[in-house]
């Protein structure tokens, strides 16, 4: 494990919360915003359109970055070393254990 | 319009991913001798070269595609709804969250290929198969969709 400099743990710190939070905004339907593109109307946080369907999709991508925004730059200056020895490693295994519950989340598509 | 940022939204997608399979085949099977035939050609491309260009289309493609999102939503959604296409819907819907994962692994991503360390060569390694998975399944998940139910059309 070497040392990494701060945007290393940055990186790894956002690539890990991002994935965890993202599967959880998504089981949780928990936007930021919601768009309705029928009507082209822009709501905060979990709100449906007025008319046609709502998308939720940026809304989860939003909340993902402030959250893994706010927990790599928390990391990235911890005091020490101690950002410097996070496992590079969770930013990929979390990300892939995310889309593997998201596979999950979705199997009823696949099982009809 | 919509079919003109279909196709090149599918343009940009066909670049990344001809970036992405070269980089994700020299690295798990680097040529180590002279380049001969095109396949030890293909493999002993210089990987290093492509992060910065497989960022800017992944940001591109993604970026595009989300624009495109909207009109899907509303029209080409439905379509699958109403005909039962449930597989190709949940292959698609899976597309739309791999994609958004992706977006997070792109700083790890650069960050592991601009170091170039011996220590980081696994995370390294991982991260662009990741990496790779995600723009194969996006590519072949929208080409599915978008066969069954092209954009205005």
């Amino acid at each position: 494990m070497t040392d990494r400099s701060r945007f290393g743990v940055f990186a790894v710190t956002f690539a890990a919360v991002y994935a965890a939070i993202y599967y959880v905004a998504l089981a949780n339907n928990w936007p930021l915003f919601s768009y309705g593109p029928a009507v082209g109307e822009w709501t905060l946080f979990n709100h449906p359109a007025s008319d046609g369907p709502t998308m939720y999709w940026y809304g989860w991508i939003a909340t993902s970055i402030i959250a893994a925004g706010l927990a790599g730059l928390i990391a990235a200056f911890l005091p020490g070393k101690l950002g410097a020895r996070l496992w590079p490693g969770f930013a990929w295994l979390v990300p892939s254990c995310a889309m593997a519950a998201i596979v999950y989340l979705l199997s009823g598509y696949f099982t009809r | 319009m919509w079919i003109a940022l279909v196709i090149t939204h599918g343009l940009l997608a066909f670049l990344l991913l001809g970036a992405i399979t070269h980089q994700v085949v020299s690295v798990w099977a680097p040529a180590r001798a002279k380049a001969g035939n095109f396949i030890a050609r293909f493999r002993a491309v210089d990987s290093a070269n492509y992060v910065n260009a497989i960022i800017v289309l992944y940001l591109a493609t993604a970026t595009l595609g989300s624009v495109i999102y909207t009109d899907y939503r509303i029209t080409a959604r439905l379509t699958l709804e109403q005909g039962h296409f449930w597989k190709s819907f949940g292959v698609f819907e899976l597309k739309e969250h791999f994609i958004a994962i992706g977006l997070a692994l792109l700083p790890a991503y650069w960050y592991f290929w601009r170091a170039s360390s011996d220590d980081d060569a696994a995370t390294r390694k991982l991260l662009t198969t990741l990496l790779a998975f995600i723009v194969w399944w996006a590519f072949l998940a929208g080409h599915i969709v978008n066969n069954i139910r092209g954009l205005g059309t």
